[in-house]
């Protein structure tokens, strides 16, 4: 496993660029990997969907279904798309720094 | 065809989103077919097999349309590929398709066409011996068997696919080039349950299986995993929540309750249960998917387990030619194996096999109740005989 240097610290990173330890994320992470997942600016609604699914996995260890997610914070799937272009998963999940999803992807 | 530069431009990876294309969706299939099949779309009259692996098609125009099917290993390469595309180009004005079982089929609209196709296909040989474009696949024969990634490409199998696939179809190539069964024969091969594929739904089934439970790392697994996934993943409950020594989270599983599915391991990569000697093969029979005289069927498990003896499976080609052979021999004509083995009913067919029956093969999950039997109908059989005596039952 590689590790990069984000803001002066060390953080490692699977070969998919997910981060191997959740609790290792700041802020500074998801701006990160946000040009990495085709982003250039992470606005108030990124910010909204980031912040989100850290809350969401702190509370329950995993990431909510796409449905909980959208009508949690509003945004439909589309414009969800339109933020993250690589999608939830692989966008907006690297993106909050939550564990690389699983399963017959 | 080169990488396109005209229209669009190269892929900039500064700017990902500028000029891309997306949901275009699969280009119709209508492009892609022979004029004479254009002509006579949803005009058939009738076809015939003329001989294994030719089909003649004849319309209410009164033309005709001969296909030639052949075999193919499905994993293949880019230069067989354009082998295939050379054979279309010169026989069949460009054409040719795959079936559903993935082999290769090239039409052509003459008798003169097809003899020409024939002769050149079978001549066709790699360099260590084996034919590239077998001709069979039709009619009551053992056509191509649906198989899965195996370890070319996956990361839960149990088993290998492509190397299982060819030692089997090595054995049953008589069948592919003939037409001598009671009706067809359905081979599927998945090297894991998660049984992409046909294997619950095939005569006879070979999948990958494990005998041994996931090894929990329990240094990553917090990091790697949404814990609560893995434990719903259990289709027997027997994961969960734990605590390492030094507070970590983490899952413990019970082992006896395990029976080693995987699907943890599907949810969550630091659950690892591959194993050399624990993992091997189960052979399943009986399931078919058509309406023809009767219903769709599941196929059951026969084999509980066979070693994984690569290259060549020995023991696995054995055990599918006893069922194979023990089939063409009592069934009758139309039947599909699973319509014989329930005519004759499951304990004549071990005997008639010569497969042994053993614990494994009784159903212990949940709706397990409905498989036993709840009749005194049944047929007396050698083994049962064997345990009549053990049991000091009945004299002989
Ligand atoms: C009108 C719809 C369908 C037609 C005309 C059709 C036709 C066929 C044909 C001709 C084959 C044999 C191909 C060969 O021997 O190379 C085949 C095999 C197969 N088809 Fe379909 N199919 C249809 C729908 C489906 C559906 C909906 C499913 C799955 C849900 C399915 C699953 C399969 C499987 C698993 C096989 C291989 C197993 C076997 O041949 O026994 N098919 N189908
Ligand atoms: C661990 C879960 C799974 C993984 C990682 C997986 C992965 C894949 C991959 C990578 C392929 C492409 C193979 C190739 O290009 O040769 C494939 C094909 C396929 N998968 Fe899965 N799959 C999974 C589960 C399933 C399940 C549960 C089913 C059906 C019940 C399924 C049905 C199929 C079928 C029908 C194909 C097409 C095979 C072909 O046309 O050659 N898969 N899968
Ligand atoms: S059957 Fe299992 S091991 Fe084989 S390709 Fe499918 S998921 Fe992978
Ligand atoms: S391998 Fe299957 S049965 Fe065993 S713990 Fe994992 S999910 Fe449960």
């Amino acid at each position: 496993m590689a590790s990069v240097n984000i803001a002066g610290r060390e953080v490692e990173l699977d070969e998919d660029g997910f981060m191997v330890n959740p609790d290792d994320w700041t802020e500074d992470c998801a701006k990160y990997f946000a040009s990495g997942e085709g982003i250039n600016e992470l606005n108030d609604d990124h910010w909204k969907v980031i912040h989100y699914l850290r809350d969401y996995y702190k509370q329950f260890q995993i990431a909510p279904m796409i449905r909980k997610l959208c009508k949690e914070t509003g945004c439909s799937l589309k414009y969800i798309y339109e933020l993250f272009p690589s999608g939830p998963a692989k966008g907006s999940c690297k993106l909050a720094g939550l564990p690389k999803p699983t399963g017959c992807v | 065809m080169a990488l396109s530069k005209e229209r669009l431009g190269r892929y900039n990876p500064e700017k990902p989103q500028e000029n891309r294309l997306t949901d275009l969706g699969p280009r119709h299939f209508w492009e892609f077919f022979p004029p004479v099949i254009q002509e006579n779309y949803g005009k058939w009259l009738y076809h015939d097999i003329l001989e294994p692996g030719i089909l003649a098609h004849v319309s209410e125009t009164g033309a005709k349309v001969y296909t030639v099917r052949c075999g193919a290993a499905r994993f293949m390469t880019v230069q067989h590929v354009r082998e295939i595309c050379e054979i279309a180009d010169k026989y069949c004005k460009g054409y040719v398709r795959f079936t559903t079982r993935n082999n290769i089929e090239f039409l052509v609209d003459s008798i003169e066409g097809l003899e020409a196709l024939k002769k050149d296909l079978e001549s066709r040989k790699f360099a260590g011996g084996s034919f590239k474009f077998p001709i069979g696949g039709t009619g009551a024969g053992i056509s191509n068997i649906v198989h899965t990634q195996g370890y070319i490409h996956c990361h839960t199998p149990a088993t290998d696919a492509s190397s299982m696939v060819k030692a089997v179809s090595d054995e049953l190539f008589e069948y592919f080039k003939g037409m001598t069964l009671p009706a067809k024969l359905r081979v599927s091969m998945a090297c894991c349950l998660n049984m992409c594929g046909a294997v619950h739904c095939s005569d006879i089934a070979l999948l990958g299986y494990h005998r041994k439970p996931p090894i929990v790392d329990h240094e990553y697994i917090s990091k790697l995993c949404e814990i609560p996934l893995a434990i719903a993943a259990c289709p027997v409950g027997a994961i969960s929540p734990d605590k390492t020594e030094s507070g970590k989270k983490t899952v413990k599983i019970k082992s006896e309750r395990c029976m080693f599915c995987g699907n943890c391991y599907t949810m969550c990569q630091a659950l690892p249960l591959s194993d050399q000697e624990g993992d091997g093969v189960t052979i399943l029979a009986g399931g078919k998917i058509s309406n023809r005289i009767s219903d769709p069927k599941f196929s059951k498990v026969v084999v509980p387990w066979l070693p994984n003896s690569f290259p060549r499976f020995p023991e696995v080609v054995e055990n599918v030619k006893k069922i194979v052979e023990a089939y063409a021999k009592g069934a009758n004509k139309y039947e599909r194996l699973g319509d014989w083995a329930e005519r004759i009913g499951w304990e004549r067919f071990f005997e008639q096999c010569g497969l042994e029956f053993t614990e494994h093969l009784i159903d212990d999950y949940r709706l397990a109740y409905d498989t036993w039997r709840t009749s005194t109908q049944f047929k007396f059989t050698d083994a049962a005989w064997e345990v009549s005596k053990v049991a000091g039952g009945i004299e002989e």
